[in-house]
């Protein structure tokens, strides 16, 4: 062996660091798989399939699947939720060419995967068929265009929880309207305790009491996407929790569930909560919160607007990579919609709402201990799935425009009015959308 | 030469001996033993290192441009000069997170220094008390990582959990530990409890290489132990004192951990709060690796220029 000369390793070197550049600078997903002919369902031989989700025992759903239908195997594997490593590594594996054949994708994120040609439209391969399987809410916000780009897995619409003895110290019961909340939180207040917090770090909350009073932001049309974040419903909430938050009703301190939220309400100085139907799992961890805690449905814009909202769901969505899409397909159907897949899902994985108006699951019809024996799936939240705004559709950088809304809002320590943050925000977001080449207009309301 | 045993044959040694040919061939394997031996390092140094770097600065010069409602119409990728420099330092938050590391670091590393050098000083003197256990005791923290030592501070930080806010509830006082004026000194706070430690140790290394004769000239001469602190112990660590220095303003820029466990419980930390953050951010929430990779590039060069800075400073005050 020769030796080598230091310009000989200094070449090398350089060599494989251009190698490392134009490898850098090839673009990953700028062919779409969906131009390309459908894959024909696997004849004969086993077809093995991978899904990558953040859902704990997800093996243990998929073992009832592979028990009955020997042709098609099923291999669950955990990866770290969405945005905290899950994301990345989906988009790492896409553009390396490869990567699993279902993935979790939360419902907001799928435009985003759309954007680097990651998924495959599941219309190709029949998905409308199911489409009636499904609310009708969450399967408009899977479609796209002409195509469907995801099952619904979960969802969370949206009611009050909340602690009885305290509403009832200020005289009151659960506000049915935004009107009669801020009475109560006002009579609350004079006893020291908050009805609720509001994030100002997570815009995403805001973004559904938004979408309750009626708004949709953006919208896809033949010309590009337009926006309107700035329509009368938002600024109807953006001016309502302006002066709620002046007025001192609600507390900016600490977001829900954070460490500070679960030691207010425990300590019975935080009345109530209006979050997603998930939420349930996490206030049982409230201490000495047993039989303490109710649910009832969330106001509402007593002359407007929508009964409920939605917070978080995610889908099973098919990558752009997988080579069975049609069994992928058949899978995510049987386990987002069958009974059996339903119960499932809650028993081992603790998963949020059923996406199917006809089955709520097995172990969401008993009574609950800890919400005061209350059955209050059945009787606020199936109400509540079903009066969500149905129009809302999510747009490819979801991500960044929770950031940049979240950003301004925390404005609103400094004074800022929450009015002047959604406009703020929406120049922003309308810079970032051009900024990556896509078209958007504002549309003129 | 005693590397002939050590990469000689036995037959080899035994030709080695006789004659000059052999001899040259024995040069060779010197000449490559080094490389040989190096191999490992410089791969992996390359791979993970270089290689990366390169890369890094050559998609910062890449720009990504996608058409129609979800690219679909076609994806384009272009060389594009400086755009993503500009496009990186218009962004607002991201400048104002640089120079709020500026000021983090005029406060916090003049002061973690200072407490690092007491401390060995202390630690070092002739009176001082068990200086094993306490060493061990003021290294520990750097022992545990970033992560969890925040998620313990952040305890002690939140209202509603933390004995220190209500204790001082209770003598009349409303402190707020995550405020947005407030918030950053608590992560300065962390960092030095984390850090002092760890510098303490480099500083004690320095102190134990000066030579014993030193002291006794000093203690003939009746110098007091501030005087034996101020006039040699101090002259004779500088080296430690600029190494440790250097250290903290690379790592100031590059805080990451403390600011992004902390931001569940601290409203006030926006995702750009740190530069290391806001690259993050660009990268995996915004998808755009392109202007996360300048922002990377324009960390280090901030950095570089800083820590060089330094360097020269404290160069020309010794000659």
């Amino acid at each position: 062996m020769a030796p080598f000369s230091r310009r000989q390793v200094l070449g090398a070197g350089l060599g494989s660091a251009a190698l490392g550049v134009l490898s850098g600078c090839t673009t990953p997903g700028t062919t779409s798989v969906n131009a390309a002919p459908t894959i024909p369902p696997a004849h004969g031989e086993t077809v093995k399939l991978t899904y990558w989700s953040w859902l704990k025992d997800l093996q243990k759903v998929a073992d009832i699947w592979n028990a009955q239908h020997p042709g098609v195997h099923v291999e669950a594997v955990w990866i770290p939720s969405g945005n905290s490593g899950g994301y990345p590594k989906m988009y790492s594996a896409l553009a390396a060419g490869g990567g699993p054949d279902i993935a979790q994708i939360e419902m907001r994120t799928i435009p985003e995967f759309m954007l680097v040609n990651g998924l495959v439209d599941l219309s190709r391969y029949g998905a409308e068929k199911h489409a009636d399987k499904f609310d009708r809410t969450l399967w408009n916000q899977v479609s796209f265009v002409d195509g469907v780009y995801g099952i619904p897995q979960d969802s969370g619409p949206m009611a009050t929880f909340y602690q009885p003895k305290l509403f009832a110290k200020a005289g009151g019961t659960p506000p049915t309207t935004w009107g009669e909340w801020a009475e109560l939180a006002r009579e609350l207040r004079r006893r020291h305790i908050y009805i609720d917090c509001f994030p100002l770090s997570d815009a995403s909350v805001f973004c559904s009491l938004a979408e309750q009073a009626g708004a949709r932001w953006f919208k896809p049309t033949n010309d590009g996407w337009a926006v309107n974040m700035t329509d009368p419903a938002t600024m109807r909430v953006a001016k309502f929790f302006d002066k709620a938050i002046d007025d001192d009703l609600v507390t900016t301190k600490f977001e829900p569930y954070s460490p500070g939220w679960f030691a207010a309400a425990s300590k019975g100085n935080l009345a109530s909560i209006t979050s997603a139907s998930w939420g349930d799992a996490l206030i049982e961890g409230v201490s000495g919160g047993s039989g303490k805690w109710k649910v009832a449905p969330m106001p509402t814009w007593d002359d407007d607007g929508y009964g409920s909202s939605q917070l978080g769901g995610s889908t099973a969505a098919v990558l752009a990579n997988s080579q069975h899409p049609k069994e992928a397909l058949e899978f995510a159907v049987w386990m987002c919609s069958s009974r059996e897949g339903i119960d499932a899902l809650i028993t081992h994985c603790g998963i949020g709402w059923s996406p199917t108006p006809d089955y709520i699951g097995a172990p969401r019809q008993k009574p609950s201990k800890f919400f005061s024996g209350q059955k209050y799936n059945e009787k606020v939240f199936v109400p509540a799935a079903k009066q969500q705004n149905p129009d809302w559709s999510w747009w490819p950088i979801t991500q960044q425009s929770f950031s940049i809304l979240s950003d301004e809002f925390r404005h609103k320590a400094s004074g800022k009015k929450l009015v002047d943050c959604v406009a703020a925000a929406e120049k922003h977001i309308m810079a970032a959308f051009k900024d990556k080449g896509l078209s958007i207009r504002k549309e003129r309301a | 030469m005693s590397v002939q045993t050590t990469t000689g044959t036995a037959a080899e040694t035994r030709h080695d001996d006789s004659g000059r040919r052999p001899a040259r061939r024995r040069g060779g394997a010197v000449r490559r033993a080094p490389w040989l031996l190096l191999a490992p390092f410089l791969l992996l140094f390359l791979f993970t290192f270089i290689l990366p770097i390169i890369t890094a600065i050559g998609s910062s010069f890449v720009k990504v441009s996608r058409s129609g409602l979800f690219g679909e119409d076609g994806v384009t990728s272009r060389f594009a000069w400086f755009d993503n420099y500009a496009k990186a330092l218009a962004d607002g938050n991201f400048v104002a997170s640089i120079w709020r590391m500026f000021l983090f670091g005029i406060v916090q590393v003049p002061i973690m220094i200072v407490a690092a050098t007491v401390l060995a000083l202390l630690l070092e003197s002739a009176s001082a008390k068990w200086p094993g256990l306490f060493r061990a005791a003021f290294f520990l923290p750097y022992g545990i990582p970033g992560v969890i030592a925040t998620i313990l501070w952040s305890f002690l930080y939140v209202p509603g959990l933390s004995p220190i806010i209500d204790a001082a509830k209770w003598m009349g006082l409303d402190v707020d530990f995550l405020g947005s004026g407030t918030v950053l000194w608590s992560i300065a706070n962390i960092v030095t409890w984390s850090y002092t430690g760890y510098n303490m140790l480099i500083i004690i290394a320095q102190l134990k290489s000066i030579p014993g004769e030193l002291y006794e000239a000093a203690r003939v001469d009746g110098a007091s132990p501030w005087r034996i602190a101020r006039s040699i112990q101090i002259p004779l660590i500088a080296p430690a004192l600029v190494l440790t220095t250097v250290f903290s303003i690379i790592g100031t820029l590059q805080l990451f951990a403390e600011p992004q466990v902390l931001q569940s419980v601290a409203p006030a930390i926006d995702s750009q709060y740190t530069p290391n953050l806001s690259a993050y951010t660009t990268a995996f929430s915004y998808n755009d690796y392109n202007v996360a990779a300048a922002q990377a590039v324009l960390i280090a060069v901030v950095a570089f220029v800083l820590s060089f800075g330094f360097l020269r400073l404290t160069n020309r005050k010794s000659s």
